[in-house]
């Protein structure tokens, strides 16, 4: 390849990349990232994604309920649990903070109180405390000295331990690769789509013929698919540093290396999965001539990777389920299923290694492919160009 | 054939083009000289368009070979070529500068000389409204305009325009021929354009290609087509003669005949001045001369 050829294909890819990012829907698929980003995120800060629970605990009686009710707290608090509580003059109050939602629970004299059902967890924490409590009546009415009644009612008398502990920060995790994976899906069906309506726009417009008098088809594909990834990849890491950003500040996101370390990883295999599904793509927008014929040709595609999403989205859950971890390795599916898997800790090296590979090598191989179905069908236009027939014309 | 005093720069060497049973070029061979206005006419779906677009390197051929200044055309070379397809094309979307540089720049011109030659270009051709705006916004005529000076913005050796005046106005027509000229003149670009305005082709070209049935059925000058394909044809008009005065004259055989006007076609060796004394012989002579035949006439009887 000449000099001149590179200039060709690098003047492409940067038109291609300044056309899209001052599009309306660049700005707009921008905002939807941005607002479901901050709406996942701040649902986490508050708790309501599975993140450490939160409690408020209503009291209603005298100094005893108020002490077990301060001493459930501070279980709470060494168990990284935040539980707030408030107490309340009459039970008429309490009940009505209660149906309010204000609170979890009441707590009055030899009563736990919730509106529905009450959370395990704080039922536990109030009658440990309870207990601890009566025990420690028991313990002053029999004059037991203090340092022996705090030693007694202080440390948990078992060691807790489990055979096989989950990675730490694993709800982090599963969030960060939640939302990593629902950014992934989106960029991957979103350029693919730019890639192919921009093959149509220069087809129905009638100028890819003037293109291809001045450069050869491949650089024109090579610059359109590379000015429009970049703009997707720029798009991505602007994203996810608003993610992690927000995630940091609110406290939804614990440790933040975790969710960088995420990102990192999310962003190299959007390039590898564009890179496999770009060309696609390409070769799918050079069939037709009018977007409006584009969803015949690219619903192979769509589907692919919409079941990608979906598996992946499943293999949260249980990441080492065979169809996670088949998902994972497959080429059509690699690219949303193994950043999952990864993020998740879910996937030993090998099988990491093996989906590279794959992923890879059958990028490679499909770049000459839709290339040469692109060159075969990009300068035939009318009706719908048959696959055989775009592959014999090259 | 006369010899050119211009060198040949395009050679088209018997080109075969099929497009599935079709067979749109069955050999196609002409050259195109340096500084030459080349007119290329044909009936629809002769391979006028398939010619230009394997002369561009858009198309393959099947067989045969396109050179310029002797060589194989590679992608540098075709960098310097300017093409005005026939389905125009331009990004809707995109400033009308904005695009011609852009183009120009796809051909290896340098960004501030694109943009001067752009804007010098709009100017010319009389672009009328604000090189700034979209190009959908502007009127047919001043897309056709535009679509033209992406042709020429890089100053190309070799002009290919594929029915460049179909849709211009009059006064279009005059601009584009005026800068087709200069393009051959002042820069020395070979220019080739297909036109179904014979009449246009016959002033504007100093040579014609006629292309019929994917072969090249005639290419010279318009006075060499003549001489090698017209009939001798003589216009007589007499008033006061009888019907077929002319039958006396053995080699006159009349091609059309009416209204005291008689188109004879004369075979070798008669003497038009033995046609005048019987003419006169038969009445008033009004009128009497050898016919030259248009291009439209020659094309007609060469595809017919």
């Amino acid at each position: 390849m000449s000099a001149a050829d590179r200039g060709a294909w690098r003047l492409v890819a940067v038109r291609d990349f300044w056309v899209r990012l001052r599009e309306r829907s660049f700005l707009i698929s921008t905002l939807l990232n941005v607002a479901v980003i901050s709406v996942l995120v701040l649902a986490r800060a508050s708790g309501g994604l599975g993140g450490a629970p939160s409690f408020d605990l209503g009291v209603v009686g005298g100094p005893d309920e108020l002490a077990i009710a301060n001493a459930a707290a501070a279980r709470a608090h060494d168990a990284s649990i935040s539980m707030q509580v408030e107490p309340f003059e009459t039970a008429a109050d309490a009940e009505a903070a209660l149906r309010g939602g204000s609170v979890d629970a009441v707590l009055s004299p030899g009563q736990l109180a919730g509106m529905h059902g009450i959370d395990a967890t704080l039922i536990a924490l109030v009658q440990t405390s309870a207990h601890a409590a009566a025990v420690d009546a028991v313990f002053q009415q029999h004059h037991v000295p203090q340092a022996q009644r705090e030693a007694a009612s202080n440390d948990a008398p078992l060691d807790v331990g489990v055979l096989d502990p989950p990675p730490p920060h694993r709800d982090d995790n599963a969030a960060i690769a939640f939302i990593g994976v629902l950014l992934l899906y989106g960029q991957l069906f979103g350029y693919g789509l730019w890639v192919a309506t921009g093959v149509i726009e220069e087809k129905s417009s009638r100028i890819v013929e003037m293109l291809l008098s001045a450069i050869r088809p491949r650089q024109l594909l090579a610059g359109k698919i590379l000015g429009i990834g970049v703009l997707g990849l720029c798009q991505l890491l602007a994203i996810a540093g608003f993610a992690i950003g927000l995630g940091t500040a609110t406290g939804a996101i614990e440790v933040p290396g975790t969710a960088i370390g995420a990102a990192a990883l999310d962003i190299g295999w959007f390039i590898l999965g564009y890179a496999f599904y770009a060309s696609l793509f390409a070769a799918a927008g050079s069939l037709v001539t009018r977007i409006e014929e584009l969803q015949n040709v690219i619903v192979p595609i769509n589907l692919t990777i919409l079941v990608s999403f979906i598996i992946s989205v499943g293999s949260l859950q249980d990441p080492n389920s065979t169809i996670a971890v088949v998902a994972s390795i497959l080429p059509v599916s690699a690219a949303l299923a193994m950043p999952v898997r990864m993020v998740l800790g879910a996937a030993p090296g090998w099988q990491i290694a093996l989906s590279l590979t794959l992923l890879i090598g059958s990028a490679i191989a499909l770049v000459p492919i839709g290339a040469r179905l692109y060159e075969g069908a990009v300068l035939r236009t009318g009706s719908r160009v048959k696959l055989r027939d775009a592959w014999r014309a090259a | 054939m006369l010899s050119y005093p211009c060198p040949t720069v395009l050679e088209l060497i018997d080109l075969r083009r099929r497009f599935g049973d079709t067979v749109a070029l069955d050999g196609v061979s002409f050259e195109v000289p340096e500084g030459r206005i080349v007119g290329f006419v044909g009936r629809n779906g002769a391979g006028k368009t398939t010619a230009m677009r394997i002369a561009l390197g858009v198309l393959q051929a099947d067989e045969g070979t396109v050179r310029w200044r002797g060589a194989a055309v590679d992608t540098a070379t075709r960098r310097r070529f300017g093409y005005m397809p026939e389905e125009r094309g331009l990004y809707p979307k995109m400033r009308v500068v904005e695009q011609l540089v852009y183009l120009a720049r796809l051909r290896g011109t340098p960004k501030e000389a694109a943009r001067a030659r752009a804007e010098e270009l709009l100017t010319t051709l009389d672009v009328v409204g604000d090189p700034n705006a979209r190009v959908e916004s502007l009127s047919l005529g001043n897309q056709q305009r535009v679509q033209l000076a992406a042709a020429l913005v890089h100053r190309p050796e070799l002009l290919v325009l594929d029915e460049p005046f179909s849709g211009l106005d009059p006064v279009g027509v005059d601009v584009l021929s005026a800068v087709l000229r200069r393009a051959a003149t002042e820069q020395g670009a070979a220019v080739v354009f297909s036109s179904h305005q014979l009449d246009l082709v016959e002033r504007l070209c100093d040579e014609v290609v006629l292309i019929d049935h994917g072969r090249v059925a005639a290419h010279g000058t318009i006075r060499e087509l003549r001489a090698s394909r017209a009939r001798n044809l003589w216009r007589v008009e007499v008033r006061g003669a009888n019907d077929g005065w002319w039958q006396v004259v053995p080699g006159a055989v009349a091609v059309e005949s009416g209204d005291g006007v008689v188109m004879l076609e004369l075979n070798d060796g008669v003497d038009p001045q033995r046609v005048l004394d019987v003419a006169r012989s038969g009445g008033d002579v009004v009128g009497f001369g050898p016919v030259q035949p248009s291009l439209g006439e020659l094309f007609r009887e060469v595809v017919a």
